[in-house]
């Protein structure tokens, strides 16, 4: 199975069945606290959103003044964001697939790296060779493989993290 | 600040948060923050391949002002 396919895979088996949209509400409350917590002791200020996509809870840092939670690679975030999952799976005992973001970091990231995609798959589609692109955190390279997806080509992931990247596929 | 900061991130994943002691002392090369926790918690702050304790240490690392602090993690019963 492919890294993509694996991704697709756990995303939909909790969709099998209808999300609990109460225990992802509690996931969120309880991310938010643990989150303001830290914003309140360093100082940041930042008005944390609430909410729910598809199958996971998402809690977002919006207004952000002073500090920086994101990193510039987003390896801060990824690692509040690891954090912030322990948290909630302490109260809830449940594994959580909670999303954090920090001041529109993650949407902005989004929207680049799905042109990236669509741009390397174009790349592919004429030269014929597969082409490997830079290190990605999982969260980058599923918003990849999506992209080259729908743009008709196959994509797979190879090395070991933190430097695992993807390599998209000719036809 | 910084200690207040890790003693709540490690205060919120592990199973007795009363028993969490952090401080900070100063080395050459900046600073040192040591953790303490209970024991059957030490696994918990460290992570598997030490992915927890890696996440604590960015963190941390994000709010010094670009100095860089080292964090130990340590069981309570451990002198130092």
């Amino acid at each position: 199975m492919t890294e993509a396919e694996a991704e697709q895979e756990t995303a939909r088996t909790p969709t099998a069945t209808a999300p609990d949209l109460v225990a992802l509400e509690q996931e969120g409350e309880i991310a938010a606290d643990y989150i303001e917590g830290l914003l309140d002791i360093a100082d940041i200020d930042g008005d944390i959103d609430m909410d729910v996509e598809g199958d996971r809870a998402v809690v977002s840092v919006v207004g952000v003044k002073g500090g920086d939670l994101t990193g510039k690679h987003g390896e801060v975030l990824e690692a509040l964001q690891e954090l912030t999952r322990l948290a909630v799976h302490r109260q809830t005992g449940e594994r959580s697939r909670l999303m954090l973001d920090v001041g529109g970091f993650r949407e902005r990231r989004r929207a680049e790296l799905t042109k990236l995609g669509v741009k390397i798959a174009d790349d592919v589609k004429r030269s014929g060779e597969p082409k490997p692109l830079q290190p990605m955190t999982p969260f980058e390279r599923k918003i990849v493989h999506d992209a080259v997806a729908a743009a008709g080509l196959r994509s797979e992931s190879e090395g070991e993290e933190p430097n695992r990247f993807v390599v998209v596929m000719p036809a | 600040m910084l200690e207040e900061a890790l003693e709540h991130l490690v205060k919120g994943i592990v199973e007795h948060p009363d028993e969490v002691r952090v401080r900070g002392r100063r080395i050459r090369t900046g600073r040192v923050l040591e953790v303490r926790v209970h024991p059957d918690d030490l696994g918990k702050v460290i992570g598997r391949g030490g992915r927890t304790a890696k996440a604590l240490r960015t963190v941390v690392n994000a709010l010094a002002d670009g100095k860089f602090v080292r964090v130990d993690l340590l069981d309570l019963s451990e002198a130092r």
